[in-house]
């Protein structure tokens, strides 16, 4: 007999859905990718239906839906915030209430309502989840757990071992006090979106000072007492995210020396030097964190989950600064990645079933078939031609790269995690020295420190990269930044960064046999095996997930061409009005 | 007919943008109502018992901060609450 297992996350961050088809995650995807809200937090009841859909079950084939967290004990915590800061809580009270009073505490009810499912739910601890999230997916039969992020129901940091199909987790780290909730709170001061823009301040860092003379790195010191064991305490004065809607308090700003930076505004030595101290203070905790887990574990294998896990500046250290020997991190660490927690979990762990399913990688969203896009093409006019075979389609779409056209590129099911992984990506030539400024002015419209990434096919990685051998896992799903050759530094600039290192994808034929050709073929004519791998989105949005998305995203910027299936597509030959005007906006 | 259904459908959408606005305006006092007897009274009787909510404090001399959690397997049924 077949099970199902319908995994859920949502209410906070990143919702999303996933489903288990006798312990094989068969399918798995964010809810922002359909309702196209960046990091929706709503019932994500388009990533149900997609997931149920795609297996051409209904929801009556459910056994178990898995949620990731116990809402009651989140709210027991939420209400303690306010029974300890009353009365300057007064409005996140009023803010956070109505949506817990009408959605978060009553989850069976809208399962029955807007599903019509009136089977088993089980609650997953938050942290549980994410571990599980990462653990009973990887390559590991037994692992150290470490999971870091802002906060789960009380837990903001926990470590555990896995084995066989059982987790435990030993020992936490409780709120306020969150080693991802500082991360948070410098992003805010630093003008950036919380919980959306950790990233840029990770890449921001490299530009600062990165060692023990950055004077922001003593100031930073006041703010969290570190112990040898890796455990920490933050000093809540310079804090207000426990009872206010904002992050840093006064005192924080003035420890560093100046108002939060606005949005927009120029990014100074000074920011620069803040970001760099505060991932120095990071790897610091995480370091100790980690050498004190393998003397507790006595296990040389490592799984991490949790947001601070998308942190792959840290995690391109990891193997050299502590004695692990492999790690393993899923495609999203983060909160949507819990969705495949609790799925994984009920399956293995509660109800005692073998694993076996090893997540090797992340196509597991969406996909249109060549009728429906030619469907889509024809029903909307668009100009197009068709490749007569992938040999055509290789070598055309690596021929428009080393032109320097920057391409659209769209095939098969699209990318679990934040990341596009060469299925909804924006491919561009790393060689050209000014493609970084191209692609910024064509498209991304992004802060112009940030970097692009590198995608390289895993058997050309050593000769481009000094990273660890043998080569972890988590690069195939762009989580490792390792530094990049001294004599490639200047023969790929566009993704090289200010630190000489690069954000690497690595991509192995079996995963993805056309993206990998492409970048073969790309070497072959270049003579570099390397290109650049952006995500396929207009700056603001979330990545594209249908043909829809990916033809007026093209259209709304400077993508100059689109290799969508088998199909390519010129922005040029198709004016934008065109697609802006109602009749052809029907689709 | 077409007017009357006009100025009916009108008349409905206004009536409910009213009571939108209205039942927020309701949920606003009686969430500040509640904030201020509810979790007012009991925060300022936990403050004279000297109970605290959240630990905020650190203490410098403890050698970590790790507390025990001790989370893993429990029977099937624990897992259907919600705490």
């Amino acid at each position: 007999m077949t099970t199902y297992i319908l995994g859920l996350s949502c209410y906070y961050h990143d919702s999303s859905a996933a489903l288990l088809r006798n312990g094989i995650i068969v399918a798995a995807a964010q809810e922002e990718r359909f309702t196209r809200k960046k990091h929706d937090t709503s019932f994500p009841i388009y990533s149900i239906n997609y997931c149920l859909q795609s297996q051409n079950i209904t929801i009556d084939d459910i056994s178990y839906i898995g949620f990731y967290e116990k809402p009651f004990l989140k709210f027991e915590r939420v209400l303690f915030q306010h029974l300890e800061m009353f009365p300057w809580s007064l409005r996140i009270f009023l803010t956070s209430m109505p949506s817990w009073i009408n959605e978060r505490l009553s989850l069976p009810k809208t399962l029955s309502k807007r599903l019509g499912y009136k089977g088993d739910v089980l609650f997953v601890n938050h942290h549980l989840a994410h571990a599980a999230s990462s653990f009973l997916v990887s390559p590991f039969q037994r692992a150290a757990i470490m999971t870091v992020d802002g906060v789960g129901e009380w837990t903001t940091t926990a470590y555990g071992m896995g084995d066989g199909n059982n987790i435990q987790l030993f020992k936490e780290i409780r709120f306020p006090h969150s080693i991802g909730l500082l991360y948070s709170t410098i992003t805010a001061y630093l003008g950036f979106t919380v919980n959306n823009s950790e990233y840029k301040v990770m890449g921001l860092s490299s530009y600062g000072k990165m060692s023990k003379r950055n004077p922001y790195y003593d100031k930073l010191k006041k703010v969290i007492d570190i112990k040898e064991d890796g455990s920490f305490c933050l000093d809540m004065s310079y804090f207000v995210y426990h009872y206010k809607g904002r992050m840093p308090s006064k005192k924080f700003c003035e420890l560093l020396g100046g108002p939060v930076r606005k949005p927009g505004s120029e990014v100074t030595h000074q920011h620069k030097d803040i970001a760099a101290a505060l991932q120095m203070i990071t790897e610091e905790v995480l370091t100790k964190m980690l050498c004190h887990l393998h003397r507790e574990a006595k296990c040389d294998e490592l799984v991490i989950a949790g947001g601070v896990g998308l942190n792959s500046v840290y995690n391109g250290k990891i193997l050299h600064k502590t004695p692990f020997r492999s790690v393993w991190i899923q495609p999203d660490p983060g909160d949507g990645g819990t969705s495949i927690g609790a799925a994984v979990y009920v399956y293995n762990a509660v109800l005692n079933k073998k694993r076996m399913y090893h997540m090797k990688s992340s196509y597991l969203g969406p996909v249109q078939s060549t009728a429906e896009i030619r469907s889509f093409l024809k029903s909307n006019e668009i100009r197009h031609s068709e490749f007569r075979n992938n040999k055509e389609l290789i070598c055309t779409t690596a021929r428009l790269i080393l032109e320097n056209n920057v391409v659209g590129w769209f095939q098969g099911r699209m990318e679990w995690g934040p990341r596009a992984l060469g299925n909804r990506s924006i491919l561009a030539n790393p060689c050209n020295t000014e493609m970084k400024a191209i692609l910024n002015l064509k498209v991304k419209h992004r802060e112009l420190f940030r970097p692009f990434a590198p995608v390289v096919c895993v058997d050309d990685v050593s000769k481009y990269f000094d990273c660890d051998n043998p080569l972890p896992e988590p690069t195939d799903f762009m989580l490792m930044v390792y530094p990049i050759k001294k004599e490639f530094q200047s023969k790929i600039p566009a993704v090289t960064h200010v630190d000489g290192t690069g954000r690497l994808q690595t991509i192995r034929r079996f995963q993805n046999q056309l993206y990998y050709d492409l970048i073969k073929e790309f070497g072959k004519i270049s003579g570099v095996q390397i290109l650049i791998n952006t995500s396929f989105n207009i700056r603001g949005e979330p990545i594209v997930c249908t043909p829809r998305d990916a033809y007026r995203c093209m259209m709304g910027t400077g993508i100059d061409y689109l290799v969508m299936d088998r199909f390519l597509v010129k922005r040029e030959d198709n004016p934008s009005h065109m697609w802006d005007s109602e009749r052809y906006a029907k689709d | 007919m077409n007017m009357m259904q006009k100025f009916f459908q009108g008349f409905r959408r206004g009536f409910a943008s009213y009571s939108h606005d209205l039942a927020g305006i309701i949920s606003v006092l009686l969430l500040t109502l509640a904030y201020f007897i509810g979790v007012g009274l009991a925060s300022m009787f936990s403050r004279i018992f000297g109970k605290h909510f959240l630990k905020t404090k650190r203490s410098k001399q403890s050698r970590t901060y790790w507390k025990d959690l001790n989370l893993k397997k429990t029977p099937i049924e624990e897992y259907y609450r919600q705490f």
